[in-house]
């Protein structure tokens, strides 16, 4: 074998792993019809992973009359851009407003993608953007990997009040809820009845509470969507339901963590003890229970674990 | 002759405290790279075993780096304990607490602590016996709890609350849980511009100020730090700390 035959053989294994090594990975996003105008992106009820490039969440989109509303960009630049490409499939029609339901980063990161577009926010999201943006952002990466490549948190361009508002067509009332992360918006569109609950409903996937001013504010924004005359109900996690299952489960859910806490600090029960309480048989169905408990109990126990406190001090 | 002999002497006492020395500690149960390091600093040629009966006990991943509970139950070996040291191998400052149990105080202790890094923890567990028995487990973090900067000086007249104590007492079968919290910014020096500060001793006491169980607190515990103890019997427990400024700190638990 002559030189020049050897070096084309390692040219040509090197630019076949090169090609390995660069294959991009990609979102494959399919918008699905849930009523008219209306589509929904359904992630999984995973984790966040290098696997689903944090394609866990439900992000959707509106096409009225005026131009394409949509609700979240998902957790990444290159997310944004597939759910660009994705309604672009869909309708000619231009993309006219985003509308955020709060500051977590698998609802926000894909804003890059949507840089000529108003993109609107509760004023208390923007703040939670602007305080714990970077470090999300950081733990994304950290737990995603390549696919967030080129993510940078950029923040909302345009306040959102609570009230109606009419783009071409619909009229969806906002809604400014606060049991999520302090700052939670939910659109009904009263148009066609579906209810966009954001994260204060997940449906067969654990709740996440790192910002969460309580749970009794979490159940109180829960009665105050249900009371909507909704049909059709977008979790920001888990599958679409036109009943008011979700709404079910997340009550029990959220009433077995809060008499989890308060009985475990009214019998001195410690952190690293309350986190290996077996999760309930009706809870089968839930993804990530366990993980999530292990989180919730870091963020809430500590006010529950006071209340049963009292000054001790001699001082 | 003499110097043959002397050397067979001297090469069969070696071979024995090596016996001593070298008992051995079992397989370690967790992939370390700083264990040897640690054993020589802390137990020095002390004999110890790595013991599955010490439970120390973490959650797999540290949600908030800052706060990060840990449990540590020695109970298996209650009647037997002296000391109980504990460490995260891998962070800037490892230690974590020299726990010394005296009457009446079971060998069990939960504490929260700043993490840097995802780690391996270690519970060192002396016996009356002389052997230290090595409790284990690793705990993964996204990181920084160490050089975080503090939550308690960012509220405003923080200083105001300095040593304030908050406790309660929980009866369990056999023994009553005590749960204390005492207000202080245990500053480990590691955020920039802010020198040490932190609470580095404790007691606790019985009503004729007999005393209970002992405690050296390192810059590796949580700020406001959070400590659990289970104490059989009756009676006001007394609660009394110190911080490396001197400032003393004291409370009473009925």
């Amino acid at each position: 074998m002559n030189r020049s035959v050897a070096m084309r053989l390692v040219g040509c294994l090197l630019f076949c792993v090169s090609a390995l090594v660069h294959a991009e990975p990609e979102y494959h996003l399919q918008p699905r019809q849930i009523a008219e105008d209306t589509y929904v992106l359904e992630g999984s009820t995973e984790n966040f992973d290098k696997r689903n490039g944090g394609n866990i969440v439900n992000t959707g989109f509106i096409v009225t009359d005026s131009g394409v509303v949509v609700i979240d960009t998902g957790p990444s630049r290159r997310y944004g851009e597939a759910l660009r490409k994705a309604i672009a499939a869909v309708t000619d029609k231009p993309v006219i407003q985003v509308l955020l339901t709060h500051h977590h980063p698998d609802h926000v990161l894909g804003n890059q993608a949507f840089a000529d577009v108003p993109i609107g926010a509760l004023a208390g999201t923007t703040e939670l953007m602007r305080t714990q943006g970077d470090a999300l952002t950081e733990n994304l990466y950290r737990m995603v990997g390549d696919w967030m490549r080129g993510t940078e948190m950029r923040l909302p361009t345009q306040v959102l009040a609570p009230g109606t508002l009419a783009i071409g067509g619909h009229r969806m009332r906002l809604l400014a809820l606060s049991g999520h992360t302090g700052a939670d918006l939910a659109i009904f569109d009263e148009t066609t009845g579906v209810l966009f609950a954001g994260d204060i409903v997940f449906y067969q996937r654990a709740l996440t509470t790192p910002n969460s001013p309580g749970l009794q504010v979490w159940l109180n924004d829960l009665d105050t969507l249900q009371a909507l005359p909704w049909k059709r109900l977008v979790p920001g996690h888990g599958p679409v339901a036109t009943d008011a299952r979700p709404f079910e489960q997340m009550r029990d859910y959220l009433g077995w963590l809060d008499g989890l806490l308060r009985d475990g600090a009214a019998q001195g029960a410690d952190m690293a003890e309350l986190i290996r309480t077996p999760v309930p048989e009706r809870f089968a169905a839930i993804s990530l229970t366990r993980y999530e408990l292990i989180r919730s109990v870091s963020h809430l126990y500590p006010t529950y674990e006071r209340a049963q406190m009292v000054r001790v001090d001699t001082r | 002759m003499n110097r043959v002999r002397g050397r067979a002497v001297g090469f069969a006492l070696l071979l024995c405290l090596q016996g001593v020395a070298h008992a051995d500690p079992g397989k370690d149960p967790v992939t370390s790279v700083m264990w040897g390091y640690y054993q020589q600093k802390f137990l020095k040629d002390q004999p110890y075993v790595f013991d599955d009966k010490v439970r120390l006990r973490a959650p797999p991943f540290a949600e908030d780096a800052r706060q990060v509970p840990v449990e540590i139950d020695a109970r298996a070996y209650a009647g037997e304990v002296v000391r109980i040291l504990a460490w995260a191998e891998l962070n800037p400052l490892p230690q974590i607490v020299d726990f010394q149990p005296v009457e009446r105080v079971l060998p069990w202790l939960s504490i929260r602590i700043r993490i840097e890094q995802a780690t391996p923890l270690r519970a060192a567990v002396l016996t009356r016996d002389g052997v230290w028995h090595i409790g284990s487990t690793t705990i993964d973090a996204a990181g920084g709890g160490c050089t975080a900067p503090s939550v308690v000086r960012a509220q405003p007249g923080w200083e105001e609350h300095i040593g304030e104590v908050m406790a309660g007492r929980y009866p369990r079968s056999g023994f009553s849980r005590l749960r204390v919290t005492i207000s202080h910014p245990m500053d480990n020096g590691m955020v920039s511009g802010i020198p040490e500060f932190y609470l580095n001793q404790a007691q606790l006491k019985d009503t004729h100020g007999k005393l209970l169980a002992t405690l050296e607190l390192f810059p590796a515990v949580s700020e406001n730090p959070t400590l659990g103890f289970d104490i059989e019997g009756d009676g006001e427990t007394q609660l009394s700390l110190r911080d490396i400024s001197g400032n003393l700190f004291s409370g009473a638990v009925k």
